[in-house]
């Protein structure tokens, strides 16, 4: 079977679209109001059922999510199979790194099914969104310890963030099935981050350049899925940031701090481009 | 009788629709929903978002009908900053549906459309999109079935005061159900 699959061979049927950060980002809409400064008060974005939008917003994002964990589905099932079994050196990974991303794998399965039928439930059509591939393609590096700190640290990191966020809604909003449903795909992605740190820790144990490239991949990855401060911990950002689940998982306080800054800049300069953008455009 | 419809703005520069092409479709659901008032159509391009409301002047067919709309609500999901004609039927007959509620005496209490509570928009969008699909729009029913029962709660009891409201074509602003 073949190895290393790029983003653009993924295998999806015609009720797809796929698009990716670049065209993603070059949509000079935005719904933060561009006023706003990160001090300043106001009225909140965060995704929560008194939002007027409140059902559209959470289609819009449980679709994110399906599509998400087909990805991460993709992600893990790709570094179960592309690597060799070996001592974690030369393109190799432990047995027991690979039964992980197995037993992740068929996680990420359950968790499309489940995410696919609460898309049903919302009243979501598979494919009524477009699908942003970034999540894979965080997932196509050649070293398996850059796929553990993009995929299962910064991707699986979101995901704890967005399902955290989700639960919360459908706790406010008294849905019964998206509480229950986000309660348990979350109890998974903590397990997911927490085998990605686990893991990076001992396969770079002796090689410190290797771990620092790593968590330098990670940091780029972590301010991508930031998706311009749609994630953050200011009120304008409609996903927050989950830093008791992500501590759960393994992230130090330094570390979540980190995202969190990151999610800021990446706020603040999406801002400063819709700003620039719609003063050129004129409108 | 043809409408006349105002687009604003003319022309579009953050996302690729077209005026004349938004006029030509509300001037076909004026004449399948018998509105003849002049519509003027404002487009918000600068946000995503989908937030849709109308204006009547007066009760009388002269007057002049806003409708405002963020561009999301005539947008293709899957292809973003592009134009949907489906998805512009829809919310654009939904929008106009309010309007001509809104000419009736018995919606006279309606408060304005961006004045209404979370509630009460869920309840007016259901009675609103329930006439659209015996129109031949197609809304997905299961969606404003779900907005009802985020806003009004999720059982049985709720379900049933939906599916009354769905099938409704005859109903004043104080027929919809409100919060207790």
């Amino acid at each position: 079977m073949r190895q290393f699959f790029p983003v653009e061979d993924l295998a999806r049927d015609d009720r797809f679209v796929q698009t990716n950060m670049a065209e993603r980002m070059a949509d000079t809409r935005t719904a933060v109001d561009l006023k706003k400064t990160a001090k300043s008060r106001g009225a909140s974005n965060r995704l929560t059922p008194d939002r007027h939008d409140a059902s559209d917003a959470a289609r819009s994002l449980m679709h994110g999510i399906m599509v998400g964990e087909i990805q991460a589905l993709e992600g893990a099932g790709r570094t179960a199979h592309d690597f060799d079994a070996g001592d974690g050196s030369e393109g190799t990974i432990p047995f027991e790194l690979k039964l992980d991303m197995a037993r992740q794998a068929w996680d990420e399965a359950r968790h499309v099914e489940i995410s696919a039928k609460l898309s049903d439930w919302m009243g979501t059509e598979i494919g009524q969104f477009q699908e942003n591939t970034v999540l894979f393609e965080a997932a196509c590096s050649n070293d398996p310890v850059l796929r553990l700190a993009g995929v299962n640290r910064a991707l699986e990191g979101l995901a704890i963030d967005v399902f955290t966020q989700m639960k919360e809604f459908g706790q406010l909003a008294g849905d019964p099935f998206l509480e229950f449903c986000e309660d348990w795909m979350l109890a998974d992605e903590v397990t997911h981050v927490k085998m990605g740190s686990d893991w990076l820790r001992r396969v770079t144990e002796n090689d410190p350049d290797r771990r620092a490239k790593a968590l330098e991949f990670q940091q780029v990855v972590d301010k991508l899925f930031s998706f311009g401060g749609a994630r953050g911990e200011s009120e304008e950002s409609p996903i927050g940031l989950a830093r008791r689940f992500r501590e759960l998982a393994g992230f130090t306080d330094d570390e979540v701090d980190t995202i969190a800054g990151m999610d800021h800049d990446a706020l603040e300069e999406r801002k400063a481009a819709v700003r620039l953008a719609q003063e050129t455009a004129g409108v | 009788m043809t409408t006349h419809v105002t687009v604003a703005p003319e022309r579009f520069t953050l996302v690729a629709y077209d005026a004349d092409q938004i006029a030509e479709i509300v001037r076909e659901l004026a004449a399948q929903l018998g509105l003849s008032n002049p519509m003027a159509v404002e487009v918000d391009e600068k946000t995503p978002l989908s937030k849709m409301s109308a204006v009547v002047d007066g009760t009388s067919s002269d007057d002049t009908i806003t409708l405002r709309l963020q561009s999301g609500a005539l947008e293709d999901t899957k292809h973003l900053t592009n134009f949907s004609e489906d998805h512009a039927r829809r919310s654009l007959g939904r929008v106009m549906l309010r309007a001509r509620d809104r000419l009736r005496p018995d919606f006279a209490d309606a408060p304005d459309d961006l004045a209404l509570t979370n509630a009460q928009n869920a309840a007016w969008d259901a009675y609103c999109a329930g006439r659209l699909e015996r129109l031949g729009l197609n809304p997905v029913q299961q969606r404003y079935r779900y907005d009802f029962r985020n806003r009004f709660g999720f059982s049985d009891e709720i379900d049933t005061v939906f599916d009354q409201l769905w099938a409704a074509d005859d109903l004043g602003w104080h027929d919809l159900p409100t919060l207790p």
